[in-house]
């Protein structure tokens, strides 16, 4: 068997090129600076647009882009409705990579595929623990417990024995967030028995199933990022240690899965750590609807939920992250945009979103994107007419029911779209800038 | 006697015993394929005249595939069909829109049904409900006390051992009567083979899609399926393995996302 067609990936959901830099320079990360030193380059990476979760991971796990896979958020409207969907597994159009080389593509079909389609093995198992946005659990050649947003073990994994497994080790699907600001010390202990039991059952399931591709995956870091991030880098915060102390933990794991798998490979499998998106901390909340309405782009009508709030002659709305849909007549139940209108409303935003300021002046948006230049595929018609991405510290909301353009809250990061990582081989990634959607043709000329 | 012969004969003996012993009952039907079962057996009973009514209770939700077979069928059959409709929140816009799912179906279907019993006085209610539907429908009794709020007392029920069945209550009760409680959604499917029973084409698949459960349209989704027939569908099922109601079972997972989602700030 040759040992160089063996792929380790370990996704650590929300970790900033920028942060593990610092870390491993300061001897909080000493197995990464380890690895760093014997060949391996930690990369900054972009996210998808929106850099969001479900949909970066998505990116990852089918190497296309939201057009072709179909993901644009961790909810979605039903069509011809204001009604709120949240897109799962089933939702993803296009086969993941663990169906590329393991035969389960079935009648989806992507660029990807289509690019190394008799180039790659279809027989190759893969195992996949806490994969954001993979619920329900398909039936894949290997083994997969799905992660975020996952509302049951059961059912998000497969094949039943390894949720015999699971359960047998009590491991944690999601830690309980809503505990970190009023019990920040059971949220950070609950964080580090999760980690605990990822690294658990990655051991397990390396040594215990064959396998040719592995994902493992932590979240954990992005739960402390978006309640703790300002404790990453302030001394003097009182929870700077606490979150540290996760860090080093991390490390352990990074240095035990790289140890294990080169010495089962002998030094030549391909190894790579990676994440989603960046992480920044926060200065304002940015709610878009709140201004939209102020703008008069928008009106609300309060006594209904979510979305199906859109009154009737609402020009365009918002969800999360920065996702901007028109009021398009023919799609919604109140639209009030005619198809021949779009340029005109389009420029309208896109102006008062890029001359957004805050109450100090500062620029709030960095960039306002076109759908149409952001995705292609079958799955592009449904894509967002314009994605607004903040400058750092402006974290752009969807939430319909705040009473002011900028607020804060107890959150204390925000995800970056710049600041994503990857550790791999150096001399690995492509010429320019790294893009989350490469990753996936990195990992498959292994297997060629 | 063969398998289904048996549950056939079973129903057949509820049905009766229920009449028999209240009089003054009327059946259920939504005219999903259980409760047209029931009444196809209940036909069979007593010898093709359904003896007491049969309410449709109309959320005004249902599928328009459903008001044209259940017209179709009453009509055919010579039914006294009730339509219940809770008017007052049908006029003052309740619909899965407004409120929660759960106050829809309480004033829409719950109240509804309230409102019929009280106007008629009904002594029981003949339903097709099946124990392997929902894990506490296998706790259900065959004759089934409610209180005045429809309130099942699942902690505290008669024994049904032997066939012998209670049927006596306090004033302000009524009793269930669940016919095929002992029937299984394949047992249904084979059922409705042998005896060539009608069913909506909601059933069967269109472009890949069929209903396997059918309520209120907002509420139901179809599943992936090619089966295009009863002998295609009755394959299906012996083969799979997600329970019937799982296209009905969204909100519950739909409500875990949304707490999850908000908790790390979105929504």
């Amino acid at each position: 068997m040759d040992l160089s067609k063996k792929v380790f990936v370990l996704g650590i959901d929300g970790a900033p090129q920028t942060l593990l830099s610092e870390y491993a320079e300061q001897g909080v990360m000493p197995n990464l600076k380890n690895i760093l030193s014997g060949g391996y380059s930690l990369i900054q990476m972009d996210a998808s647009i929106p850099d969001v979760s479900s949909t970066s991971w998505a990116s990852f796990m089918t190497g296309v882009n939201p057009g072709e896979h179909g993901i644009y958020g961790f909810m979605e409207l039903l069509p011809n409705t204001y009604r709120l969907a949240f897109p799962n597994y089933a939702s993803i159009k296009a086969p993941a990579l663990w169906d590329i080389i393991g035969g389960t593509s079935g009648a989806r079909a992507s660029t990807l595929a289509d690019k190394f389609k008799g180039r790659v093995p279809n027989t190759l198992r893969s195992i996949v623990i806490n994969m954001p946005e993979t619920f329900p659990a398909p039936a894949l050649n290997g083994v997969l417990t799905s992660g975020f947003v996952c509302p049951d073990l059961r059912k998000g994994t497969y094949p039943e024995s390894a949720y015999e497994y699971l359960r047998s080790i009590n491991y944690i699907m999601d830690i309980e967030a809503s505990n970190a600001s009023d019990k920040p010390d059971a949220f950070f202990d609950e964080a580090l028995i999760a980690l605990q039991k990822r690294a658990e059952a990655f051991m397990h399931f390396m040594d215990n199933e064959r396998w040719d591709l592995f994902i493992g995956v932590v979240t954990e870091t992005d739960r402390l990022h978006h309640f703790f991030f300002d404790a990453a880098r302030d001394k003097t915060h009182k929870y700077h240690e606490r979150f540290v102390f996760f860090y080093t933990k991390m490390d352990d794991i990074i240095g035990r899965v790289f140890e294990r798998f080169m010495a089962s490979t002998n030094g030549r499998g391909l190894f790579m750590t990676m994440s989603d998106h960046g992480f920044a901390p926060i200065r304002k909340e940015v709610y878009l609807n709140r201004l939209f309405v102020e703008k008069g782009l928008l009106t609300l009508d309060p006594v209904r939920e979510y979305f199906e709030q859109v009154g009737a002659g609402s020009k365009a709305f918002v969800m999360d992250p920065g996702r901007i849909y028109l009021n398009y007549e023919g799609r919604y139940p109140g639209g009030a945009v005619p198809a021949r209108d779009r340029g005109a409303v389009l420029s309208e935003i896109k102006s008062i979103l890029i001359d957004l300021k805050d109450s100090d002046g500062n620029a709030v948006i960095k960039r306002v994107y076109d759908g149409t230049e952001l995705y292609s595929g079958n799955e592009s018609g449904r894509s967002p007419d314009l994605v607004a991405v903040g400058n750092d510290g402006f974290d752009i909301k969807g939430n319909i029911k705040k009473p002011q353009a900028f607020g804060t809250s107890h959150f204390r990061g925000m995800h970056t779209r710049h600041d994503a990582h990857c550790v791999m081989p150096s001399g690995t990634a492509p010429l320019g800038r790294l893009h989350i959607e490469n990753l996936a043709s990195i990992i498959l000329e292994r297997f060629i | 006697m063969d398998h289904l012969t048996a549950l056939e004969n079973k129903s057949i003996f509820i049905i009766r015993e229920a009449y028999f012993r209240f009089r003054n009952i009327a059946m259920l039907w939504s005219v999903g394929k259980d409760s047209t079962t029931l009444l196809w057996l209940v036909r069979k009973a007593f010898f093709g005249v359904v003896p007491f009514p049969v309410i449709h209770i109309d959320t005004t939700y249902k599928f328009p595939e459903m008001y044209r077979f259940r017209d179709e069928y009453a009509k055919k059959w010579g039914l006294n069909l009730i339509v219940g409709r809770n008017e007052g929140q049908v006029e003052a816009g309740m619909g899965p829109g407004k409120g929660t799912k759960l106050d829809c179906c309480n004033e829409l279907k719950t109240n509804a049904l309230k409102q019929i019993i009280e106007k008629n006085g009904f002594k029981a209610l003949l339903l097709g409900i099946r124990r392997d539907e929902h894990g506490i429908r296998a706790k259900e009794r065959v004759f089934s006390p409610r209180d005045e709020n429809f309130k099942w007392d699942y902690e505290n029920q008669p024994a049904e051992l032997w066939d012998q069945y209670k049927s006596t209550a306090a004033e302000d009760n009524h009793f269930r009567v669940h016919p095929i409680l002992h029937m299984t959604e394949l047992d249904i499917w084979k059922y409705m083979k042998k005896e060539n029973i009608p069913l909506t084409e909601l059933y069967v698949s269109k472009n890949g899609k069929r209903y396997r459960s059918i309520g209120c349209a907002p509420c139901c989704s179809p599943i992936d399926s090619t089966a295009s027939n009863v002998d295609e569908i009755i394959a299906e099922l012996e083969s799979t393995h997600t329970s019937e109601r799982a296209g009905r079972a969204q909100d519950k997972e739909d409500a875990y996302t949304m707490q999850k989602l908000r908790s790390l700030g979105y929504m």
